[in-house]
């Protein structure tokens, strides 16, 4: 492996983390805000490491599998680091353990926070904390692939390092053109919901954070309250809206606009999830409404916002879910393993491998009745080879393992044992809130640092999915 | 990419000074930033706390001579009202100047007026030597009027030493935020010392050591010179001289 070609690569990730930073230094300077200097010595060491390997470092030509992967893992890793520089320079709430979770659930747009007074932060430090989000929303190395000039090789390595399995398959695109339709959807679908948001009657500042947030499917609001604070049906519509939209795959929302044949009215994984989002709300809507939490119309709105919320891994709330009926929740932690479409901003399992799931337990009772019947699986209107099959099976089972290890090492903590599962559940699926303890109105400062540091392994797992960090550490026994 | 082994080594140490220059600077203004607040801490508010503190004491002081007056030592009582009203007067200048916390110039307005409302009510036995003054015109008067006075100068005191402990803790915060440039500076100059290593080895060491492996090995086989050196430095045209001169001698 050429370490030069990612130390390089590793630059450029600095150099774009460079540029937000500076962004929200000029909104520390223009408010005079104590977090400049902090924000200002972040961005150069950024940019001083981010330029030094270009001294060196002759331009790439081409990189291996291998060297696609470090760069895409290793890059995750950095992001995290310098996200959290400024956070600990500033000081306040964020000790060394919090400002690391607070960096990595930024960048992995989990939204878990361990902030009790968010309303306390200067204005540059939330914006910075919402950028991470965004920068993590679809993956600083997409962007620096957006901005470099790259050969194709380079580009096609990292691009389908960084992105899932399933939403390889589901593209119809080239590797240039896939990074030009997930960045037009992404900036799109960024700036009309910061138009639409200030409309309804939003501060400018709040709409730009809470639209980083919401088309990342993050979570951090610069409200101590999230979008509650608001209380405001207009705001709740549009946000429940674009979450809807940020969860569903950037190539299917291309296409529909493009006008092209596979768009969302013709996908049948689109079409299930929307169902699966509808019922759940159904659920919800009446269990509240008929246990006497609130009239029917509150119930519908709190149902809505909360179930699309946790659904899509965005992670808002409009009520506190933490005191809901228990069957409100198993349903909201339900939405919480599903998580939102691959080939979206959301991290986890992802419902097309629920769906696969799903169509896989049929076929294995159709086999139970016709032991020797050929049966294929078919995602709209594609069949599905054998090994991408036991890849998803494989997949769910590691990710259960995953989040049932945390849980045990949490208790282990003397965490409690529904806050444990909760937090687990939350954080590997890049949802943000859980319940018990870190519920949709609490956050994660009370649980033991050796926790944190357990759910921060847990987000970086569920956002760059188990088996590209596998592969990763694999890299030196394959040689 | 540069391409002259001289600057690529003095833009990687270049760097490297410049990150250690940043990080001085930024905790120089921190620190700069903890002593102006720790000045102001002491000159601004203890200043007020101290004359409020004064304040206090003269309107106690006064409080006796008063009582003096009453019992018909009217002299010692006289030149005790004399000596205390000047403290007060000498004290509230010093507070009245010295305005620092958000509505204080409201507190002192409010300990002015009261004082003098006070003092109206005593000031004529100052030069008046016939009026009797009475324990029934103390209670009815006097005392209250003092602890309406006192009350203003608590406040103010009370709003300074507040202001006093807000101060520092926001001194907490600022060593904090001067500490931290050094600490993230050390690590990321350890960090990038160790890049540099790397760089220099791999450009600059390992194409040597290749380049005299090569030599070595045309001496035993005297076949031209293959070294894979990728850069457009000197090192290649090193590379390039040697290969040249070996095609020369070769004939």
């Amino acid at each position: 492996m050429r370490r030069e070609y990612v130390i390089k690569y590793l630059g450029y990730v600095l150099l774009f983390n460079a540029i937000f930073l500076f962004i929200s230094c000029l909104i520390s300077v223009s408010a005079g805000e104590s977090s400049a200097l902090p924000l200002f010595f972040s961005g150069m060491i950024c940019m001083i490491f981010g330029f030094f390997p270009m001294i060196f470092v002759e331009p790439i030509p081409e990189l291996s599998f291998n060297e696609g992967i470090s760069i895409s893992v290793i890059g995750w890793l950095i992001n995290c680091i310098v996200g959290m520089l400024p956070y600990i320079m500033w000081g306040g709430e964020f000790t060394l353990a919090n400002a690391w979770f607070e960096s990595v659930s930024g960048f992995t747009t989990t939204g878990s926070s361990i902030l009790n007074d968010v309303e306390s932060l200067p204005r540059g430090l939330l914006f910075w904390r919402s950028s991470t989000h965004w920068i993590g929303g679809i993956g600083v190395i997409m962007f620096v692939l957006l901005i470099l000039p790259t050969s194709q090789n380079a580009r096609f390595q990292l691009l389908y390092t960084e992105m899932s399995d399933l939403s390889k398959t589901n593209f119809g695109f080239r590797a240039k053109r896939t990074i030009y339709v997930i960045a037009i959807v992404y900036i799109g679908l960024t700036v009309m919901e910061t138009l639409l948001l200030t409309i309804a009657g939003m501060d400018f500042f709040d709409a730009v954070n809470h639209s980083f947030a919401t088309v990342a499917t993050g979570g951090f609001s610069t409200r101590n309250l999230s979008i509650a604070s608001y209380n405001n049906l207009m705001i709740e519509v549009i946000i429940i809206v674009f979450m809807i939209l940020s969860g569903i795959h950037f190539g299917l929302l291309f296409n529909t606009l493009a006008g092209e044949k596979q768009n969302l009215f013709t996908s049948k994984v689109v079409r299930a999830y929307l169902l699966f989002l509808f019922t759940g709300t159904v659920l919800v809507t009446f269990k509240l409404y008929f246990d006497g939490y609130f009239p029917f119309g509150e119930s519908l709105r709190a149902a809505a916002f909360q179930v699309v919320s946790l659904g899509t891994t965005t992670g808002f709330a409009t009520k506190d879910t933490a005191h809901w009926p228990a069957f409100t929740q198993l349903i909201l932690i339900y939405f919480m393993i599903q998580c939102a479409m691959a080939g979206s901003t959301s991290g986890g399992l992802k419902f097309d491998r629920m769906f696969i799931f799903f169509k896989s337990i049929r076929k294995q009772f159709v086999l139970i009745r016709h032991p020797n019947a050929l049966i294929t699986l078919k995602v709209n209107n594609q069949t599905l080879s054998e090994q991408m099959e036991g890849k998803v099976m494989d997949f769910i089972l590691l990710y259960i393992l995953t989040f049932f290890i945390t849980t045990l090492l949490l208790t282990l903590l003397n965490v409690d044992l529904f806050t444990a599962f909760s937090a687990s559940v939350a954080t590997i699926g890049n949802v943000g809130p859980g319940f018990g303890q870190v519920g949709s109105m609490g956050n994660f400062a009370g649980l033991p640092d050796a926790g944190k540091f357990i759910l921060t392994i847990n987000m970086l797992m569920g956002r760059l999915e188990i088996l590209s960090i596998i592969a990763f550490l694999m890299i030196g026994r394959n040689r | 990419m540069i391409k002259k082994l001289k600057y690529k080594i003095l833009a990687g140490f270049g760097l490297l000074i410049g990150m250690l220059i940043l990080a001085g600077t930024v905790s120089i203004l921190e620190f700069a930033r903890l002593s102006r607040s720790v000045t102001s801490l002491l000159e601004n508010n203890y200043k007020t706390i101290k004359a409020s503190k004064s304040m206090l004491e003269a309107l106690e002081r006064e409080d006796s001579g008063i009582l003096l007056l009453i019992l018909g030592q009217r002299k010692e009582g006289q030149n005790i009202l004399r000596s205390s009203d000047s403290l007060f007067e000498a004290a509230f200048i010093i507070a009245s100047d010295n305005v620092t916390e958000p509505h204080e110039d409201e507190y002192i307005g409010e300990v002015s007026h009261d004082y003098s409302s006070y003092k109206s009510e005593w000031e004529h036995l100052l030069v008046d030597v016939k009026t009797e003054a009475s324990i029934a015109w103390y209670n009815d008067t006097i005392h209250k009027e003092f602890l309406e006075v006192k009350n203003a100068v608590n406040e103010l005191m009370t709003l300074n030493q507040n202001g006093m402990y807000n101060m520092a803790s926001q001194l907490k915060e600022k060593s904090h935020r001067a500490l931290m440039p050094g600490i993230v500076s050390i690590i990321a100059a350890v960090v990038f010392s160790l890049l540099l290593n790397f760089f220099i080895s791999r450009y600059f060491v390992s194409p040597i050591i290749q380049l005299v492996e090569a030599l070595q090995n045309h001496n035993i086989t005297s076949r031209s010179l293959k070294v894979s050196i990728t850069s457009k430095d000197e090192i290649k045209m090193l590379e390039n001289e040697i290969n040249g001169l070996i095609r020369r001698i070769s004939g």
